[in-house]
């Protein structure tokens, strides 16, 4: 497994696929590590892209700063890895935490890449979501990793993984334990706390942009995926049908599929996002949905669209 | 190399010499925070942060009292050596760029605190077919469990407004305390074939 070096820090990364094939970049989410992204990743590698999936600075088997870890720092390490990979079309995919990372790296590097997909991402914490982050920092601290990961594990999947991954969740637990440490969790919860908002930057990213998110995603929900939308001029939303938060690693196939397809329509020249918000197949090879049009996005039940007030015809002032 | 204690004994317990080896190490460790802490704390408490230093103490003598009565002990002739080089590296490395010789002092009792609250996770060497009910084997985890709550105090201080100024040599102190640690740490192991590197 190679190492890179980044303002000498190590960090661990996987190459996988053709080497002559466009890139794909993946950035990890908070407690997840390389071996999370296997089935996102050979979806990818399938469709002929090579994919560098990584374990974030403080993560994994990458170096966990003892008491700072910068966004910055995480910026950089995803420049170095880019940097590595030489000429050729390259897209990178964060979710939650690494969507972040992947909007931030957007914004500062904006002729590198050729596309970007923010997945249960975010550019700025709402009070909702800066007290689940407050809750989960507690939960870390008083609870240790695994009280964190038993609360992540409702937020992130549906009732039918659960039921269905019964048997392996204590292991994927006891993993995730082993290979991550609670002050590094810690550091990197935060500088996500702390973070400033990038919204007011989104418009400057100029690469097509196309942000995936889950239909019943509670933890990022959807109007924070929607900001990303609106700011972003060159952007697309899907909605995953019946995903929840992690839908890279619960329905990483048709993840996979959709991003790679992305990929391959920005390479054709055919992807147009104006900003448009689309439904997403329920299985790999199916066809996107425009969302109906005249209907509330951001609803989940059928609400119309009101239709804009008319404009009152002023009389011109008396002189 | 193994990477997790063992070959377990027949009953699934932890073999008694690494039980003593082992638990000698976390006794040193942390017996050497509850002395600086005692040092530090003032006999009367005057400021709610001195309220935390003290908090600690009793958990770091609370450690300590779980590792005697839950380890199987057995006679280990190398602790004489072993023991007396654990507690040089414990001795006081004052981080003079912080200012006076008690902040100095504090600053690197803090960074010696993440290092052994960080560094050390005995629970992450059990072998998942340890008994789970044996003393020593909850101890550990009990251990590294409290080490997540203890280490709040030090990162607090660590990453304080008072040492903003003199961040980077803060942050250069922990990091040589974590890496005298370690080195203790996996050579310890290492002498029972266990590796973690």
């Amino acid at each position: 497994m190679p190492w890179l070096e980044s303002r000498s820090r190590r960090i661990n990364y996987e190459l996988t696929g053709p080497d002559d094939g466009p890139a794909c970049i993946l950035v990890n989410g908070l407690t997840q590590y390389i071996k999370l992204w296997m089935p996102f990743r050979d979806g990818l590698v399938a469709r002929g892209f090579r994919v560098v999936s990584y374990d974030m600075l403080g993560q994994g088997q990458s170096d966990k700063p003892r008491l700072f870890i910068d966004q910055s720092d995480q910026v950089e390490v995803l420049r170095a890895l880019i940097d590595t990979m030489g000429p050729r079309p390259i897209f990178v995919g964060g979710i939650s935490f690494g969507g972040v990372i992947a909007l931030r790296y957007a914004i500062e590097h904006p002729d590198t890449i050729a596309g970007l997909v923010p997945m249960s991402s975010f550019a700025e914490i709402p009070p909702q979501l800066m007290r689940l982050g407050v809750a989960m920092r507690t939960a870390l601290v008083l609870g240790g990793t695994k009280y964190l990961q038993d609360l992540l594990f409702p937020m992130n999947f549906s009732n039918a993984w659960l039921e269905a991954k019964a048997d392996i969740i204590d292991l994927a637990t006891y993993r995730g334990w082993l290979i991550n440490d609670v002050y590094a969790l810690q550091n990197l919860m935060e500088s996500f706390l702390e973070f400033e908002p990038l919204t007011a930057k989104l418009s400057s990213i100029k690469v097509p942009t196309f942000i995936m998110t889950g239909e019943f995603d509670f933890l990022t929900p959807r109007p924070l995926q929607d900001s990303l939308r609106t700011h972003i001029p060159d952007s697309a939303m899907v909605i995953i049908p019946r995903a929840y938060h992690a839908f890279t690693l619960e329905k990483a196939e048709l993840a996979a599929y959709l991003m790679a397809r992305f990929a391959e329509d920005v390479m054709a020249g055919r992807f147009q996002g104006k900003k448009s918000v689309w439904i997403g197949p329920e299985e790999v090879g199916g066809e996107l949905t425009p969302f109906p049009e005249g209907f509330d996005h951001l609803r989940s039940i059928p609400v119309r669209i009101k239709a804009p007030e008319p404009a009152i015809q002023r009389e011109p002032a008396a002189s | 190399m193994n990477v997790v204690l063992g070959p377990l004994e027949k009953d699934g317990r932890i073999p008694p010499h690494q039980q003593t080896r082992i638990a000698s190490f976390l006794v040193s460790a942390h017996a050497a925070q509850a002395r600086q802490l005692a040092t530090a704390m003032p006999l009367r408490i005057r400021y709610a942060w001195q309220l935390e230093l003290h908090s600690q103490y009793c958990r770091e003598l609370e450690i300590i009292s779980l590792l005697t009565r839950s380890t199987t002990w057995v006679p280990d002739p190398q602790l004489f050596f072993l023991m007396w080089q654990w507690e040089m590296a414990w001795q006081p490395q004052p981080v003079h760029a912080a200012g006076d010789h008690h902040e100095a002092l504090l600053v690197d009792m803090a960074a010696l605190g993440h290092a052994v609250h960080a560094g050390i996770r005995p629970a992450a060497l059990l072998p998942e077919s340890v008994d789970p009910t044996d003393p020593f084997v909850v101890a550990m985890r009990r251990i590294e469990f409290e080490s997540g709550r203890l280490i709040q105090a030090q990162i607090l201080f660590l990453k304080g407004p008072q040492l903003v100024a003199v961040r980077d040599d803060v942050a250069a102190a922990v990091e040589r305390r974590h890496a005298q640690v370690r080195e203790l740490w996996t050579a310890m192991l290492k002498g029972m074939n266990v590796g973690i590197e």
